[in-house]
């Protein structure tokens, strides 16, 4: 049978991440990935309402205060480098990286942002 | 090549928002350089009951258990849950160092422009439901090689299978709580660091033992004295099997620093039955009530309510028979335990089939609501019974 561990990567504390839901899905321009880009400006309102600019979309969401928490699990396979120390454990392991107990969404239409023919002298 | 606050003031006056309504820190958003989808199976998001979450902020950990046959579950230190995989069409950014305007507020801000790089992202996370631990399997495993004695053929041989607590582990499907829950139940004791299941009639001749003695002694069943057990049947079981038996059937106590066992008067009952029944397919029920009353230790008042869950009556034969029927010999899942409880008997009151699906009942599910799911109830002779929703071949 197969035995996999999930435990925590350090002792004590762990990180704690958000989350953030976007409807539909994130592409690059050029379809070059999406590592390295950049995704947008994220601000919040002086009443807490998130606001994300990306590209010339505006999005407006909402923080959601997660029941049931997420753990962020990274698979770490015999020949990393960086489990010597658990060379005792055979097979894959997941090493919970983070906790994510806030989430940030938004389910709502992006609004398009018109800018106006600028006014060049 | 970090945005500057410059351009982020730009960008809110092209998007026409008022920075004044705005908190002053703004989080940068960019993809790491190794940010990828969870789809390439580095990473995943598993989503957690507050009690698992605070289990793993402890430092205790779970583990994921199955067979490459078999649908895997996530087991804790104590409980088992299914595990699935949840998709969907939106997209998860898991971003590291962002806070949330109530973190903000708290912290007087010292620093407004924030770059923080998302992780990865993904569609999909893994979802837990509790589910009964999946325990069938650990009887088998000890079935294959019951314990006879110290002095059978069995035990020379040293080629017949034997489990520690760490090969059950790797081979059930349960957390390591469950497991040891069911190897109570099952009467399992350690042997040399082996968990072994008693061969039936040995775990009897031991019982035997132990009742002819306290018979013979007249002692009270509700104070057996362990060392007089153990210098009286030494000579003839190991002194350890003595004191698994009486731990099986019994209950510890001490008194006047001298330990006591109260012997259960039901799990005797029981057992006895269980040997009766097990030598025959059917008994008249008339027949065998006399004869398990007689063979019972003195003292003792048999009953059916003793069997339930190990034999079942049939009031309609004549003359009316019991049999045996152990619970622990039906399939583990829903449908296939009703499946081969209707195809043993057409119609089963609620009273007769309780004792056969109790076990199937969830966390917050009802012997009702299982019938309601799995079968299909009429009036037959004023009484309500319960028959299969569908044919059974």
């Amino acid at each position: 049978m197969v035995q996999i561990v999930i435990s925590s990567a350090r002792a004590g504390g762990l990180a704690e991440w958000v989350l953030m839901e976007l409807q539909g899905e994130i592409e690059a321009r050029y379809s070059t990935g999406l590592a390295g880009n950049l995704l947008g400006d994220l601000h919040y309102t002086t009443e807490g309402i998130p606001v994300l600019i990306v590209g010339h979309h505006i999005l407006y969401g909402k923080i959601i205060h997660l029941e049931k928490p997420f753990a962020v699990l990274v698979k770490h396979t015999p020949g990393d480098q960086d489990c010597d120390e658990l060379r005792h454990e055979t097979g894959t392991r997941y090493l919970v990286t983070a906790l994510i107990k806030d989430k940030i969404l938004f389910k709502i239409r992006p609004k398009p942002i018109i800018t106006n023919v600028p006014k060049k002298v | 090549m970090k945005r500057t606050r410059e351009e982020v003031d730009a960008t809110l006056l092209i998007a026409k928002l008022n920075a004044a309504e705005l908190m002053p820190t703004v989080h940068c958003l960019s993809f790491g350089p190794g940010a990828s989808g969870a789809a390439a199976g580095d990473f995943c998001l598993l989503e957690l009951e507050p009690t698992l979450c605070q289990q793993l902020e402890d430092g205790h950990r779970l583990v994921i258990r199955g067979d490459k046959d078999e649908q895997a579950v996530l087991c804790s230190k104590d409980k088992t849950y299914d595990l699935k995989i949840a998709d969907t069409s939106n997209m998860l950014l898991f971003i590291p160092g962002c806070k949330t305007p109530d973190q903000l507020k708290k912290e007087e801000a010292h620093c407004n422009i924030i770059h923080t790089e998302i992780f990865g992202f993904s569609n999909n996370y893994w979802e837990l439901r509790r589910c009964r631990p999946k325990l069938k399997k650990l009887k088998k495993l000890l079935m294959e090689n019951p314990y006879e004695g110290p002095d059978s053929q069995r035990e020379k041989d040293s080629h017949c299978s034997k489990y520690t607590t760490e090969d059950l582990l790797d081979q059930i499907q349960a957390s390591e709580e469950e497991i040891m829950t069911q190897l109570q139940v099952l009467n399992a004791c350690e042997i040399g660091g082996y968990w072994r299941i008693l061969e039936f009639d040995y775990e009897m001749k031991l019982l035997n033992h132990v009742t002819q003695l306290v018979d013979s002694e007249s002692w009270s069943f509700r104070k057996v004295p362990l060392n007089t057990c153990l210098q009286e049947l030494g000579p003839l079981e190991p002194e350890e099997m003595i004191e698994h038996c009486l731990k099986c059937y019994g209950k510890k106590y001490v008194d006047e620093g001298e330990v006591y066992f109260e012997l259960d008067a039901d799990k005797i009952c029981r057992a006895t039955a269980h040997m009766l029944l097990q030598n025959a397919v059917k008994f008249n029920l008339a027949e065998f009530q006399e004869v398990w009353q007689q063979s019972v230790p003195e003292g003792m008042i048999t009953s059916l309510d003793q069997l339930k869950g190990l034999a079942l009556v049939d009031r309609h034969s004549r003359p009316e028979i019991i049999f045996l029927l152990k619970v622990d010999d039906l399939p583990e899942d829903n449908q296939g335990r009703f499946n081969s409880l209707f195809s043993l008997r057409e119609k089963w009151t609620e009273e007769d089939i309780a004792p056969y699906i109790e076990d199937l009942c969830g966390e917050k599910q009802t012997i009702g609501a299982l019938l309601t799911k799995y079968s299909h109830s009429s009036m037959q002779n004023g009484v309500k019974v319960y028959n299969s929703r569908r044919p059974i071949s």
